[in-house]
């Protein structure tokens, strides 16, 4: 490993500058459970969950909650979305235990237990997916802006010295707050969605009934449903928050609160993700089509219905969503390369001692900003090929998680069980074949009816 | 003199004994220096079986991409 420990005079072992500080919040951690401060234990705990459920409410996906919402409106696809978000909780409840038990990434465990190969495909898949996906992040800061009126390179430029600024903190609690106040503003869409004025025993039946469904079950909508499940976990997701469980500093006792803490987030998440749905419903009752609707058009085609308090506030929702995904995504990218080639991959490390880290996570983020900026750019094509990207690598990232977990000799007693077995394998099977049918899909169109 | 009470130590490098908090703090594991090999896993027959399906599929999943580029270049051009 290439760290610098401070030399101590008469230490039994050497000690980092990230050792410090993660033994400062540890100390915290268990002054508090010691004296049973429950709430404020959990305040202290709280974070990866959170920031990786609200983080996958990212740009596109709002784009893609709103479509929704106005090519369907109100019914099945409310409840199906809560069902998601369950799939992600049985999901990255897992990267949780990882975390906790090894102390390591997701990349830095595979690179160990399967070997060079399947680490380096591991870091570079996700490094090359995460890279586009920044971009439509940017896309997204870059419209949700525009309805200001701010200039394409002053929106682009002023999101990426806040990432700059809030990495440059040097500390992962002070980033992980504040990425955690701008990620509470995902929630911006629920007073859109009580300005769309819903009709709440519509709201509260097609919890029942999962429906109604317009224009019933056909081959775009069948696709449309594939592509929710394949998205709802990506791969950036289980290296996010098994890497940001380690840098926290989690131990085997914290699993519970990790537990809740991705419990929190997933229910923040489908709280947001509902709420946009429900935002654009009224395009659906006034028969607005939507299909080609880019960026800020849904804030633009909102005002009648909502307000300019509405739209603004959906227009402010898509930039928080792009850039709150900028944050976590690059530095998910960030932790494997680190994990992988053996460098320091904290965000306790100094700028000295973690040079490499930070400037991947710098130049990453950097290129993703440029690559907006430039005239004709292909963006639609980069977002298609995000998609795609993201549901193929999907399988190999599920597979591993799962021969990981179940992994004793690493694990223990928190392997898991027959029943998390059942759940799990079932989640994964399901999200594997439905993320396999929507990139064939996406690839090969004239297979499948529109 | 004012006295400020705090709930962690303060950090003085220089110092020998103030790495032993830290010892305390951390699990031996977490320290970012001390952190055991774990080693590559016995693979069983099966798992074995599953990395193969999943080369394959990479090579399946590669071919996909490149078809997809193919196309998008052909539409632009």
């Amino acid at each position: 490993m290439n760290y610098t420990p401070i030399k101590l005079e008469d230490a039994a072992t050497d000690v980092t500058i990230e050792d410090v500080k993660r033994a400062r919040d540890r100390l915290l951690v268990q002054s508090h459970r010691a004296g049973k401060r429950r709430w404020a234990l959990l305040w202290l705990l709280i974070g990866p969950g959170i920031l990786v459920m609200l983080g996958e409410n990212d740009g596109p996906s709002m784009i893609s909650y709103a479509a929704t919402g106005a090519r369907y409106g109100i019914g099945f696809f409310l409840p199906f979305i809560a069902l998601t978000f369950a799939m992600a909780f049985v999901i990255q409840e897992m990267t949780v235990r990882l975390g906790a038990v090894t102390k390591r990434g997701h990349a830095e465990l595979i690179y160990e237990r399967f070997g060079p190969f399947w680490g380096l495909f591991s870091m570079s898949d996700l490094v090359i997916g995460n890279m586009l996906t920044l971009v439509t992040e940017f896309i997204a800061i870059r419209a949700g802006l525009g309805f200001f009126g701010a200039p394409p390179a002053l929106a682009v430029l002023a999101a990426f010295l806040v990432i700059v600024g809030v990495v440059s903190s040097q500390r992962y609690w002070t980033w992980e707050r504040i990425v955690l106040g701008f990620a509470i503003f995902n929630l911006i869409f629920v007073p859109v969605a009580i300005l769309a004025h819903p009709v709440s025993s519509e709201v509260v039946r097609s919890f029942f009934t999962w429906g109604p469904l317009p224009g019933g079950i056909g081959g775009g909508f069948l696709l449309l449903v594939m592509s929710n499940i394949g998205a709802t976990v990506t791969p950036w997701m289980l290296f996010f928050q098994q890497s940001a469980v380690v840098d926290k500093g989690l131990t085997t006792a914290d699993i519970r609160h990790g537990r809740f803490d991705t419990a929190l987030g997933a229910t923040l998440a489908a709280v947001a993700a509902i709420a946009t749905l429900l935002a654009t419903t009224p395009l659906f009752v006034h028969h607005v089509n939507p299909s080609s609707f880019q960026g800020a058009d849904f804030a633009k085609a909102l005002v009648p219905y909502v307000g300019n308090v509405g739209a603004t506030l959906f227009a402010l929702g898509l930039f928080e969503a792009g850039f709150v995904a900028a944050l976590t995504i690059s530095l998910s990218s960030a932790y494997a390369f680190g994990e992988v080639t053996g460098r320091p991959h904290s965000m306790n490390n100094s700028l000295r001692e973690g040079w490499p880290f930070y400037a991947f996570l710098i130049v990453a983020t950097s290129i993703a900003a440029t690559l907006v900026l430039i005239p004709n750019a292909p963006l639609v094509f980069i977002t298609l090929i995000v998609n795609v990207i993201a549901v193929l690598a999907m399988p190999p990232a599920l597979v591993f998680l799962i021969l990981l977990v179940n992994d004793r000799e690493i694990m223990g007693e928190h392997a898991n069980g027959g029943l998390s077995n059942f759940f799990s394998i079932a989640v994964t099977v399901f999200l594997i074949l439905a993320g396999i049918i929507f990139g064939i899909a996406t690839v090969f169109p004239h297979l499948f009816p529109s | 003199m004012n006295t400020i009470k705090t709930t962690e130590p303060m950090i003085t490098p220089s110092k020998p004994m103030e790495t032993a908090w830290v010892h305390e703090a951390l699990e031996p594991d977490q320290l970012s220096t001390a952190k055991p090999q774990y080693g590559r896993r016995a693979l069983n027959q099966r798992t074995r079986f599953l990395l193969w399906a999943m080369r394959v599929y990479l090579v399946l999943m590669v071919w996909i991409i490149v078809l997809e580029i193919q196309n998008a270049i052909k539409t632009r051009f």
